[in-house]
């Protein structure tokens, strides 16, 4: 049962072209941070050389190329952004209409009304779900593969590769975390047009609110990864600290600097640490979505579809 | 299934709010039978058609259906009914086969694309396997309703103000169908309905329900007996709704 319904999720979400949008938009954002890091990369070693020339007409030693210095990975430190901003609401609205159909067209009355269990039901939603976002992120990482094969012109080393994987599995959990959101809120809401709303309230809270009580002291934090603020005695700051486990999308942008390794050096306990919440929320909200789902009244519909 | 086909024992329902819209509902259906379902809107007909479907949970009482008790037993219940509610709109952007071989599936039907075939074929409704939902007239999209609720061969089937949206033409053809699948594959058929000149034309049975209680039950010739000076159903419905018995 839990099979049949993860396998025609995927084929109405198909026919929605919701997988082709998300599919389509995640691999355009891997693209873009390949030209972006190929475009800086091509400027740095264009800098370099003329600098280099400059020198050696002088009789100057040069200095080692910078870019030798960069991580291969930074190339696609971008990636880090566009997924929050981007990718999480496509996963928003993956999980939304995967739940808002049964629930507007009535078709929850008669999916109960055969011998399909709830736990069943929602167990093949979750897996639709994941198995979605995961051709996403199995396709985005082919393709930043083959940006950096077009920028380097060298195969990522096995080492590069686990990165990436890591990465792209990280970057996996955090949108189905969201389409978790998109799904907890039809269950919660009646009105369908509401559950949509609240969905991105939630990601415009996690994504712009949340990072301001945390480290967005800096103002480039909503942007881009930072490591942890520096310890100090006063209270507020001290209370900002604490509360940054809470910042999701900080932790996820901050934990991707790392395993991408174009942020400082930290442990991999340290690094598991910052995903551990995230986890944490992808496994609560799994098990309150399948609780909302057994709770649910499937005998009436929305009220407005 | 020896016994009844349907039986509900001082059925209640409350919702939330805590108003009670079942009162001890006592009813049986005996196999065969097509029963109509009256009443006036919020009567508890839809409630009483959710307990029996598996969707809701009496507050107090006992249902069963082909012998099953609709808590205990869900998963029995659930193989033996088909079930069309009013206004379901099934999955618009997929084609009409895909939706019959979806809760085909669901049903534990083991040759779909075999059974929808078949099925379709019953209905004439064959031409509309390979068309997309969404382009559907009402009357369309309820043939395709039935089609889903009898996939699996069920022995009850209930429908839920199953006329609603339909033109003249639609209810007869409706009509037809239910009166086949009553005397070709033996289905007990249980009705919510408002059109009482269908269920002169259809039901063997009738039931009026007046605000959570079960005032009458019997059958159409009795009914028409034990009423001789009323002209039509309808009116005798208009009198059991003015003066309870």
């Amino acid at each position: 049962m839990i099979a049949i319904i993860a396998v025609q999720q995927v084929q109405s979400l198909r026919r929605q072209r919701v997988v082709l949008a998300l599919v389509g938009t995640l691999l355009a954002m891997t693209a873009m941070a390949g030209l972006i890091g190929w475009s800086s990369h091509n400027t740095i070693v264009r800098v370099y050389d003329e600098a280099v020339r400059l020198l050696a007409a002088d009789g100057q030693p040069a200095p080692p190329n910078p870019f030798l210095l960069k991580p291969t990975l930074s190339l696609l430190s971008n990636m880090a952004i566009y997924i929050p901003l981007i990718g999480a609401l496509l996963a928003l609205l993956l999980g939304h209409l995967a739940m808002a159909d049964d629930e507007s067209n009535g078709i929850g009355r008669l999916l109960f009304s055969r011998r399909l269990s709830r736990t069943s039901y929602v167990l093949g939603k979750l897996a639709a779900a994941a198995a979605i976002l995961g051709v996403g992120a199995a396709v985005s990482l082919i393709a930043s593969v083959a940006s950096l094969w077009l920028v380097n012109r060298a195969v990522p080393t096995g080492s590069e590769l686990g990165r990436l994987m890591a990465f792209y599995g990280l970057s996996w959990l955090y949108l189905l975390f969201f389409a978790l959101i998109g799904m907890v809120m039809v269950l919660v809401t009646r009105r369908r047009s509401l559950a949509l709303l609240a969905a991105m309230g939630v990601w415009l809270v996690l994504t712009f609110a949340v990072p301001q009580f945390t480290s967005g002291l800096r103002p480039t934090a909503s942007l881009n990864p930072i490591t942890d603020p520096a310890s100090t005695s006063q209270p507020f700051f001290d209370v900002t600290a604490r509360a940054r486990p809470v910042s999701l999308s900080e932790q996820y942008k901050t934990a991707s600097a790392h395993v991408l390794g174009t942020a400082a050096d930290e442990s991999g306990t340290d690094t598991a640490r910052r995903v551990a919440p995230l986890a944490m929320s992808v496994t609560g909200l799994g098990l309150l979505t399948t609780r909302l789902v057994r709770r649910h009244d499937y005998s009436k519909g929305s009220s407005d579809d | 299934m020896g016994g009844p086909a349907i039986e509900l024992r001082g059925v209640r329902h409350s919702y939330d709010a805590g108003e009670e819209v079942l009162h001890g509902i006592d009813l049986t259906i005996e196999p065969g039978e097509i029963f109509g379902f009256l009443g006036h809107n919020g009567a508890g007909k839809t409630t009483a058609m959710n307990i029996l479907t598996t969707l809701l949970q009496p507050s107090a009482g006992h249902a069963e259906v082909c012998g099953f008790d609709v808590v205990a037993a869900r998963q029995e219940v659930t193989g033996c009914i088909g079930y069309l509610p009013a206004d379901v709109r099934l999955y618009g952007h997929m084609t009409a086969a895909e939706n019959l071989r979806f809760f085909g599936k669901l049903s534990g039907v083991a040759n779909t694309r075999r059974a929808v075939a078949e099925t379709l074929d019953y209905l004439d409704a064959a031409e509309l396997a390979d068309r997309k939902l969404s382009s559907f007239s009402t009357g369309m999209r309820q043939r395709i309703g039935i089609a889903q609720a009898i996939l699996h061969r069920p022995q009850v089937l209930f429908l839920d103000e199953p006329t609603a949206g339909l033109d003249p033409l639609g209810v007869r053809q409706l009509r037809a169908t239910i009166l086949r699948l009553n005397q070709d594959l033996g289905m007990t058929v249980f009705m919510n309905t408002h059109l009482l000149s269908e269920v002169a034309k259809v039901c063997t049975t009738i039931g009026v329900l007046n605000h959570g209680d079960l005032i009458y039950k019997d059958s159409i010739e009795a009914t028409t007996r034990r009423f001789p000076d009323e002209a039509s159903l309808e009116d005798i419905y208009v009198r059991m709704e003015a003066t309870p018995a």
